[in-house]
């Protein structure tokens, strides 16, 4: 199968901080592909990268084997790059209703002029009510953004990215800060994403035991640097992996 | 699990409040006021467009822009120029109005793909350069913009046949077309325009990430805003008879954003109602005259420190609050009343 995200030897230096080092992967469609490592390793910043916040001093950066390391963030949102942050990024000042048709407008982009006189595009409540289904929770439309929790707001920001219909979603640790059932429903929503969609997934995350229950494939990242890679089993046998998780422990104690 | 469908179509108390007051406005004013004050109030309704231009640049995109004035010069001189005959042509006076807008646009479009290269500050600041410049040419400009003299023999509008006779039957047409601008306002909040200018304004990162091309939307937003005054301008220029640099002035620029953060800069309502507010003020102040530019050198200060959103905005959170109380109090009459049944 063609892989839907493909990374070749891919650097990023911030002045003397490097933060991918000839980092090479790729996320297969319908794959739920762990991308993880300690504090400072390196993990946003790859995102970043592929969604196009920074660009690459070196390497490329495929969607679909389609080059895309030059294109602007917009245009590959448009291909079909969807992501949350580490801290959800809404519309402050903007009600739920419009943040999320947001994610809906990505999909439906046939501009302005033609959806000021009245264009209509993906049938957005009923997406959404499927989509709410998953997630769990309700809310009222015209409540403020800033009104729901954080837990929710992790969870409304993966649904924001669904409803524009990507091919690959890159989802910056979706459980920190989130009770049980709401990392439930974080991973029913990845789940249904990457299994009855085929959207590539590329997941973040701290905690060992999602990452080692939900992922196909997992690459290990240290100071930038690949320092592992393969399916949770190899992973975690890996001497490497267990030196930098364990020396993270170790620096932690004292 | 409840099931989420936007409501169609939901009055609320408020817009039929607005709706009845502004009717009365409308129908009311030009029965008890004549002449000046009626001229005055003619102005007022001009100035709430490029407000309204104002609102759509500053209030839903987050771009502080000084421009305004100069692009309703642009469709002024466009008219005066198009309309008067000193050109050697004249071509009739609706189609010059619906080609003034058009023409600002454009201009604005252009303008736009340049200074909306530099961001936040330095773009307001660019404005201002504009805003200088332009009226530079204006003021000594002959064969264009007429230089010092302005350009006079602007004949008034033709409406198919209607031609307003006097300021009290043009304020009825002055006031139908801010009702357009306004209408035209509300829909783009609405529409996927609205909301992209939304993520521009709180979220640029956020706005990327969703598909957004964020410098041509600031572009697009400039140039609707630039269509807005540039149709302003050439009611200003046809109704007055007359166009001359002075209206066009930094000075002049600067009273339009005060009357946007006066009422509000992210609501249509509010924008009126500052520009009518501020555009009275010397008139229904007159004993005050001299002291004019104090007043609203303590009035601005007075307003960003207690309220920032203008008046709209304390009006829009009073009537949240209202809103939240209300809803908790029913939820705890629901939740007592089954309380009450589980008792019995
Ligand atoms: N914009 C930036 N400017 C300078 N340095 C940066 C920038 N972004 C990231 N860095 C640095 O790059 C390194 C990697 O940061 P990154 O945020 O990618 O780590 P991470 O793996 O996501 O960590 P965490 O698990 O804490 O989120 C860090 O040392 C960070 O300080
Ligand atoms: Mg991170």
């Amino acid at each position: 199968m063609k892989p839907v995200l493909r990374l070749d030897t891919v650097c990023k230096r911030f002045g003397g901080v490097i933060a991918a080092d000839n980092t090479s992967f790729s996320v297969l469609p319908g794959e739920i592909h762990g991308l993880i490592g300690p504090n400072g390793a390196g993990k946003s910043t790859l995102m970043n990268l592929i969604s196009g916040i920074y660009t690459c001093d070196h390497g490329n950066i495929y969607f679909n084997e389609q080059d895309i390391t030059q294109m602007p963030p917009y245009e590959r949102a448009r291909l079909g790059i969807g992501r949350t942050f580490q801290t959800p990024r809404f519309l402050q000042r903007s009600n739920i209703r419009d943040n999320l048709l947001l994610g809906t407008d990505l999909s439906n982009r046939f501009g302005y002029t033609s959806a000021f006189f009245g264009k209509k595009g993906d049938d957005f409540e009923s997406e959404l009510n499927k989509l709410m289904q998953y997630a769990g929770f309700s809310f009222d439309w015209d409540d403020d953004i800033s009104g729901i929790p954080f837990g929710q707001r992790k969870l409304l920001e993966i649904v924001r990215s669904m409803l524009a219909h990507p091919k690959v979603i890159l989802v910056d640790e979706p459980a920190a800060g989130l009770n049980n059932s709401e990392v439930d429903n974080v991973m029913k929503l990845l789940t249904v994403a990457a299994k009855e969609r085929g959207i590539g997934i590329l997941l973040i995350e701290h905690a060992m035991d999602l990452v080692m229950n939900f992922c196909e494939q997992i690459v290990v990242i240290n100071f930038g640097k690949v320092i592992a890679s393969g399916n949770p089993e190899e992973v975690s046998s890996n001497q490497d992996v267990i030196e930098a998780y364990l020396g993270r422990q170790r620096n932690a104690q004292n | 699990m409840k099931n989420f469908t936007i409501k169609k179509l939901k009055i609320r108390p408020a817009t039929i409040i607005v709706f009845v007051v502004a009717m009365a406005f409308i129908l009311l004013m030009p029965q008890v006021n004549s002449g000046y004050k009626m001229l005055c109030l003619n102005l007022t309704l001009i100035y709430a467009m490029v407000a309204l231009s104002i609102s759509i640049m500053l209030g839903m995109g987050g771009q502080m822009t000084f421009a305004g004035v100069t692009m309703m010069g642009v469709g002024g001189y466009f008219t005066a120029n198009m309309t008067s005959g000193r050109l050697g042509f004249a071509i009739p006076t609706l189609p010059a109005l619906l080609l003034a807008p058009l023409f600002t646009a454009l201009v604005a479009l252009a303008l736009g793909l340049v200074l909306l290269r530099l961001r936040g500050t330095y773009f307001t600041f660019a404005t201002i350069g504009l805003v200088q410049v332009a009226w530079s040419f204006y003021s000594m400009n002959k064969p264009a913009f007429g230089g010092y003299d302005g350009i006079s023999g602007v004949p008034k509008l033709d409406l198919f046949g209607f031609v307003p006779a006097d300021y009290n039957q043009w304020f009825y047409i002055l006031a139908g077309g801010l009702v357009i601008v306004a209408l035209i306002i509300e829909r783009i909040r609405k529409t996927q325009f609205g909301r992209s200018l939304a993520a521009v304004r709180d979220n640029e990162t956020a706005a990327l990430t969703l598909g957004i091309n964020v410098y041509i939307t600031k572009v697009y937003a400039f140039a609707v805003a630039g269509a807005i005054c540039g149709f302003a301008g050439a009611l200003y220029a046809m109704m007055n008879r007359y166009i001359s640099a002075d209206t066009f002035t930094f000075d002049v620029g600067v009273r339009y954003i005060i009357m946007a953060m006066l009422g509000g800069v992210n609501n249509t309502i509010g924008c009126i109602l500052g520009a009518v507010l501020i555009g009275m003020l010397p008139e229904w102040l007159r004993v005050l005259q001299g002291y004019m530019q104090f007043i609203y050198g303590i009035g601005i200060i007075l307003l960003m420190i207690f309220m920032p959103m203008g008046l709209s905005g304390v009006f829009l959170t009073a009537l949240k609050r209202y809103r939240k109380k209300k809803k908790i109090k029913l939820e705890h009459r629901a939740s007592q009343t089954a309380a009450e049944k589980g008792e019995a």
